[in-house]
């Protein structure tokens, strides 16, 4: 019985493997000159890098609340790890450091902690670093490295509190078990402070949306920090080490830190300090009409969403002649702390021609979205207005 | 007089030292730059780059010079297997095509590529070649052993590791030369005299 479930399950690595890494190199590791083909705004999802896959959800999706799995953004520097090591007979999560009780559990002891649903925005902490300029190395994200789901799991904190955090651990690594194909290339090693770590939203998920974490967005287990960018949202999580200091390595120490004060673009790494990336920044996107559309005389419903880090939005504003006026959409739909607002906006078009719909939105610490994001080397936390070209037909 | 034969000299050395040779008139247009070298940097991406990422990581930057230099010396101290003259190329090529004001959508290379030339031309009547089988452990781990895992025992490509593919001459010469799918063409990166080390060296595991 358990051998023709493992086989089955094996089967089914297989062919996902298969689609991840040999169809995606397949297609991508010769110059396909049908690459170019698929519109972002039309696509399943759009494709960044075949291999390990990178792709972001097409604008349009984000009119429903809560982004279907299968459409959801992925991202990770080296793709999922082997099968074998996140099977359900050989995973664990590793909890060490400077605890008192060392814990090695596996998924069903990690499902005695107490349950719970968070639903919130993950965002990627690179989401439209297409846009800066001059511009930055890294995946050319556009506007769709965002989503908003239900993630069901347990409290990091329960977890911490059955290990025993020691008075000098500061710091919590993330560690998951996606490996480099090349050993030289650093791994994608996390923290966070104990505060958020401790904090009762933050969670470890293995549910997404109500279903089991696809393989793709990490399971058996990911973090998720809620309110923060994506970069400490560790997939395929295997071990937890609580330190004293920030964790070492690239991706810690050079990678996904931005610098404190705004500096000149190009100006080489500042002298002033960089920190960590860590809450996201007030942002809104216009989901519907989509870039290109068509028109009439309406009324035509504008529609999008908005999120920020730490406080509830406040009012998304819309403007139809570059930013000249601007006007109030309704906040509209669910209403949760770390989720996505929903908003409208009914629009009666009195002229034809071309209009670029620009959207604005701001939260209760009355931050303000920006016409343009300071530029940052690492091209991180673009919120700069939305906007779609469309075309009004009368 | 010295100034005069420098571009003439240019014109007559082969291969990378002509490409470096190139004058100041060609450096400025930087597109017939980068279609001079895309045969050979185009190979470079393939063999050398897509081991770790597709090259559509590469081929969606627009930057300059300087960012390109960091970005390849960065991809160099993380494992990839290129040579300084290797490097040198690939900079020059990468911000002559991908410089911050091309276009976001390039015309494909694959016109250019059709022409990409074997890096070096065997005379076709030297007889087989013989290969050397320690030789081509280093050229194995160097440029297939990422993929091919260590020992070719498999990993991202199949097992090469007594695969029946090493006694079909034409079959394994035709999927290395010239890549299949997933798998490089190395015509325009190894010699053939590399490719026979290497075809030696899987026969002994
Ligand atoms: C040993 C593995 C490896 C090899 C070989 C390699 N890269 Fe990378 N490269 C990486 C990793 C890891 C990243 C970061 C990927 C991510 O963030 O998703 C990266 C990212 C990049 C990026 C995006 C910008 C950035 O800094 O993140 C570019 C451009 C790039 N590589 C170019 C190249 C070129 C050109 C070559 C060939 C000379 C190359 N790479 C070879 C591992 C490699
Ligand atoms: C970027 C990854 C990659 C690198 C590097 C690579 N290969 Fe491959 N290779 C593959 C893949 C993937 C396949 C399977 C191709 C297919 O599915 O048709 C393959 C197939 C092959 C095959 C055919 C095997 C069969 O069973 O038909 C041979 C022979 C081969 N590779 C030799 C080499 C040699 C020799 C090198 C080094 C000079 C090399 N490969 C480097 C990925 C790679």
């Amino acid at each position: 019985m358990s051998e023709s479930l493992s086989l089955s399950r094996r089967t089914l690595w297989q062919r996902m493997a298969q689609i991840l890494g040999g169809l995606a190199v397949w297609h991508q590791v010769r110059p396909a000159p049908a690459e170019q083909t698929a519109s972002p705004e039309t696509g399943p999802q759009t494709v960044r890098v075949m291999r390990p896959y990178d792709a972001e959800t097409p604008v349009r999706e984000f009119t429903s609340y809560l982004t279907p799995n299968h459409r959801f953004f992925v991202r990770s520097h080296f793709g999922p790890p082997a099968p074998e090591l996140i099977a359900a007979a050989n995973w664990r999560l590793h909890v060490g450091g400077l605890i008192e009780h060392p814990l090695e559990l596996t998924l069903k002891d990690l499902k005695e902690f107490e349950q719970v649903t968070i639903t919130a925005v993950v965002q990627c902490s690179g989401n439209g670093r297409a846009f800066h300029r001059p511009k930055v190395p890294g995946v050319q994200w556009e506007r769709g490295a965002v989503g908003n789901a239900q993630w069901t799991g347990v409290r990091l904190r329960d977890v911490l509190a059955k290990a025993g955090v020691r008075p000098n651990g500061k710091h919590v690594q993330l560690q998951g078990a996606d490996r480099p194909v090349v050993s030289s290339v650093p791994l994608f090693t996390r923290s966070i402070p104990l505060e958020k770590a401790v904090h009762p939203d933050t969670i470890l998920a293995y549910d997404m949306n109500g279903r089991p974490l696809p393989l793709l967005h990490g399971a058996p287990l990911r973090v998720i920090t809620p309110g923060w960018m994506a970069d400490s949202c560790t997939k395929w999580l295997t071990d937890i080490t609580v330190q004293a200091d920030e964790a070492k390595g690239y991706y810690m120490q050079t990678a996904y830190r931005v610098p404190v004060t705004a500096i000149q673009p190009n100006s080489g790494l500042p002298g002033t300090s960089m920190v960590p990336v860590e809450a996201m920044v007030v942002k809104s996107l216009i989901a519907l009409p989509a870039n290109g559309d068509q028109v009439g005389r309406g009324p035509v419903t504008v529609q999008g969403v908005a999120w920020s880090g730490d406080a509830a939005v406040a009012t998304v504003e819309l403007s139809f002649d570059d930013g000249k006026t601007w006007e109030q959409a309704r906040l509209v739909g669910e209403d949760e702390p770390y989720a996505w607002r929903q908003w409208q906006f009914l629009w009666r078009p009195k002229t034809a021609g071309a209009v670029t719909i620009l959207c604005r939105a701001t939260d209760a610490n009355g931050q303000v979205q920006p016409q343009e994001s300071p530029w940052n080397p690492g091209g991180f936390l673009w919120n700069g207005w939305d906007h779609v070209a469309i075309t009004v037909a009368l | 007089m010295m100034t005069r034969s420098l571009p003439l000299i240019g014109l007559f050395v082969l291969g990378l030292a002509g490409l470096a040779a190139m004058t100041a008139a060609q450096e400025d247009d930087l597109a017939s730059v980068s279609a001079a070298l895309a045969p050979r940097a185009e190979g470079l991406i393939i063999a050398r780059c897509s081991v770790c990422h597709s090259p559509d990581l590469v081929s969606q930057q627009r930057l300059p010079k300087d960012r390109w230099a960091a970005t390849v010396d960065k991809m160099k101290h993380w494992g990839a297997e290129i040579a300084d003259d290797e490097a040198d190329l690939l900079v020059r090529y990468l911000s002559a095509r991908y410089h911050p004001a091309a276009p976001d959508h390039l015309p494909t290379l694959d016109h250019e590529l059709r022409k990409a030339e074997p890096l070096t031309q065997e005379p076709a009547d030297t007889g087989p070649l013989v290969g050397v089988s320690t030789r081509g452990a280093g050229i194995f781990e160097h440029n297939c052993q990422a993929c091919h895992g260590a020992g070719a025992t498999g990993g991202m490509g199949p097992k090469l590791a007594k695969n029946p593919i090493l006694k079909q001459d034409d079959l394994f010469w035709e999927t290395v030369l010239h890549g299949r799918g997933p798998m490089p063409a190395w015509g325009s990166v190894l010699s053939q005299q590399d490719i026979a080390d290497v075809h030696t060296w899987l026969l002994t595991k």
